[in-house]
């Protein structure tokens, strides 16, 4: 019974480790963009739901009225006017790799410090929807298991978008071969631009769902860039559903291990399993050879 | 320094002295004397350091210049404070390249302590050398015992291993004899330095009372859930649950007992049990929870601090700084007693005096502070000192901690 707990349990977790690297897969897979700032987005999102829960009153979720747009248009306005002149200067891909690292990097520590100026380094979480749920006889806590729906939805939402509409065929075209897209007729660079933008805004909402259960500072969002950037190597870049997929597998292998052999080794069995994953495949889990 | 209160400061000095006839030796007078500290900022122990240290300094420094600043007794003359600060990043090295800097470009006339049991440490040695006397407000060891002899610049103001976790082991053991609990503990730790320390302490002390440890585990710093760990010590059906916390993990742990319904009779957490967020976020069912640390909020002086407090920084104060406030506090009174920069002086009088703080008396035999508060709790939403008992505003065990409905 407490071992389906465990797992159960370890499915959530997962759950919310897919999540986080959802906008990051989407940001990296179409747009060719490694953010590092990426988890400042998140960390925004975090902040915002802090602020309708401890200022104003209301529900979280309607934090992401302010945080979503918000972090849509910043990520945008990223891509437009600081990524363009450096897809267009760059004479290769490994050129504007390294460019794009340097930006983003620098980006990462003006947030965090704007944030540690107007928000201070102080630790930050609320209480929400900490009720027990029972499935099957084993107990969960309502806030991470809205926040797993919230990422299966998301993930299912994403995946209907790239295989069922127009706008994501352009963008799985981008994906494959960026110069090919644009002869045939996409715009390359308005598309990648909403591809980039619309990771920041999965960011937020995953900044959001998780900060219901954990707590956070100004300075947390780096952790989740790194945490994110495990499960999207794992699932391979551009993957969807495989990224959800991969969050889940980590969450379970922790949670089992952790209780079946000790806790003391969560975060080394999660990087076993990383190092496992990139000896054995290092394209990716979900990537077709 | 804010321009502002840096102004009015000395507007204040200004005024001050030419209302009173000036002494010949006055023109040497420093304009200012000039703290130099290392923190801190960024990484995982920022929010930590923020709301327990660099908070209280900067609240320090605002109400010392508001008042005029330091009194030299040599000069006849207040003189403001201001503050050289540098992130060390958390790292030993980094702390003394700069701690160096401050020595020897900075010139600084007087260095405040670091942030967290290892930073502190790393510090002591070389504030040694150079022979600034720093009194350490964040450190939880059981090496000071030795140190403390070896480097006798560096003063210990909060309660150590051996001395935060005998308390709670009595108190356990107490309510063993009177029949109220079979003497069941669970106990769980950090992966940390401070949590095996302060594990090791307790097991030791329990042991030697007549309490079972009935399961010991330890996790990593940053676990993302913990409702496995929590299911484990249920299994064992304890009375007490017993957590070597660290502020993250002190968050979860509180909050996934409550998923699960684990309602332990007695149970503790350390580090972050007695930040203000913590009572924001679980608001009522923070009551009985014990915590390290301890504060006695009706001693003298404390409920002026309380208010400036609130006024600068926004948010109430946490059980846990109200010590590093205290800390600064000794520094400004021995200054004042000395009357003059003369840090071999300063040190003596910290090492012999007693000072009247927002932390009760505190004085310094073999320079750890003689009785620190090592245990509260949290009764009627507020924090509370209970150990040692005989300190000054020490409240009685609320038993059991009520459940969390």
């Amino acid at each position: 019974m407490i071992l389906f707990e465990v797992f159960l349990n370890g499915i959530l977790l997962g759950g919310s480790y897919g999540l986080i690297a959802l906008g990051l897969n989407l940001q990296f897979g179409v747009a060719r963009i490694l953010n590092l700032s990426y988890g400042e987005y998140l960390m925004g999102g975090a902040f915002t739901a802090f602020f309708a829960v401890m200022l104003w009153k209301v529900s979280p979720f309607l934090s992401l009225l302010v945080s979503l747009p918000i972090a849509f248009a910043m990520n945008w306005l990223i891509y437009r006017y600081l990524m363009v002149p450096l897809v267009r200067r760059a004479p290769d891909q490994d050129a504007l790799d390294a460019d794009v690292v340097l930006v983003t990097f620098g980006l990462l520590f003006i947030c965090q410090g704007w944030a540690l100026v107007y928000w201070s380094g102080d630790l930050r979480g609320y209480s929400f929807l900490a009720t027990p749920v029972h499935i099957l006889g084993a107990t969960v806590a309502l806030n991470r298991l809205l926040s797993f729906l919230g990422a299966c939805a998301l993930a299912l939402g994403l995946f209907y978008l790239l295989r069922h509409t127009r706008f994501g065929a352009a963008l799985r075209a981008i994906t494959i071969d960026p110069v090919a897209a644009g002869i045939v007729g996409v715009d390359v660079q308005r598309t990648s631009a909403l591809a980039f933008a619309t990771g920041g805004a999965l960011a937020a909402i995953s900044g959001m769902l998780i900060s219901m259960f954990i707590s956070f500072s100004a300075t947390t969002g780096v952790e989740y860039t790194l945490k994110a950037l495990i499960v999207v190597i794992m699932a391979g870049v551009g993957r969807v559903t495989g990224t959800l997929a991969a969050g889940l597998l980590l969450g379970v292998v922790e949670a089992l291990g952790g209780y079946l052999i000790d806790p003391g080794l969560t975060i080394a069995i999660n990087f076993a399993l990383f190092t496992l994953v990139l000896l054995l495949r290092p394209t990716g889990l979900f990537t077709r050879a | 320094m804010d321009r502002r209160t840096f102004v009015k400061g000395s507007a204040a000095v200004a005024s001050a002295t030419a209302l009173t006839r000036v002494p010949a030796h006055a023109q040497a007078a420093p304009d200012k004397l000039r703290f130099g500290y290392t923190i801190t900022q960024s990484g995982p122990l920022g929010p930590g350091a923020e709301s327990t240290s660099v908070s209280q300094y900067r609240l320090w420094q605002k109400r010392v210049n508001d008042a005029g600043g330091i009194m030299l007794k040599k000069f006849n003359k207040k003189v403001p404070v201001d503050f050289v600060a540098y992130d060390d990043q958390g790292k030993p090295d980094e702390l003394l390249k700069l701690t160096e800097r401050l020595v020897q470009q900075d010139k600084v006339d007087m260095i405040l302590g670091p942030y967290a049991t290892h930073m502190n440490l790393a510090s002591a040695p070389i504030i040694n050398k150079y022979e600034y006397p720093v009194i350490m407000t964040t450190a939880t060891t059981a090496k000071t015992y030795d140190i403390a002899q070896r480097w006798p610049y560096a003063f210990w103001n909060i309660s150590q291993p051996k001395e935060s976790t005998e308390p709670l082991s009595q108190a356990l053991a107490a309510l063993k004899k009177e029949g109220k609990i079979k003497g069941r503990i669970a106990v769980v730790h950090v992966a940390l330095e401070y949590g095996v320390e302060m594990h090791g302490a307790f097991v030791e002390a329990a042991k030697k009372d007549g309490l079972e440890i009935v399961i010991s585990k330890s996790y990593p710093l940053g676990s993302a859930d913990l409702q496995p760990l929590i299911r484990e010590v249920m299994a064992t059906d304890p009375d007490a649950f017993i957590a070597m916390s660290y502020p993250p993990d002190t968050f979860m742990l509180t909050e996934q007992c409550q998923v699960v319904g684990f309602n332990p009779k007695v149970m503790y957490v350390a580090i972050g049990g007695v930040f203000p967020t913590y009572k924001g976020k679980f608001g009522d069912k923070v009551n009985g929870i014990l915590a390290y640390g301890g504060v006695d909020w009706n001693a003298p002086g404390v409920a002026d601090y309380r208010k400036a407090h609130r006024e600068f920084l926004n948010r109430d104060s946490e059980a846990g700084a109200v010590n590093v406030y205290a800390g600064l506090e000794v520094v400004q009174q021995a200054i004042e007693a000395v009357g003059e920069i003369d840090r071999k002086k300063i040190r003596d009088t910290i090492a012999s005096g007693k000072f009247q703080t927002v932390w009760g008396e505190l004085s310094y035999a073999s320079q750890r502070n003689a009785n620190p508060w090592a245990v509260g709790q949290w009764q009627n939403g507020d924090i509370v000192g209970l150990y040692p008992s005989n300190k000054a505003g020490a409240k009685p065990l609320l038993f059991p901690k009520p459940a969390w409905s």
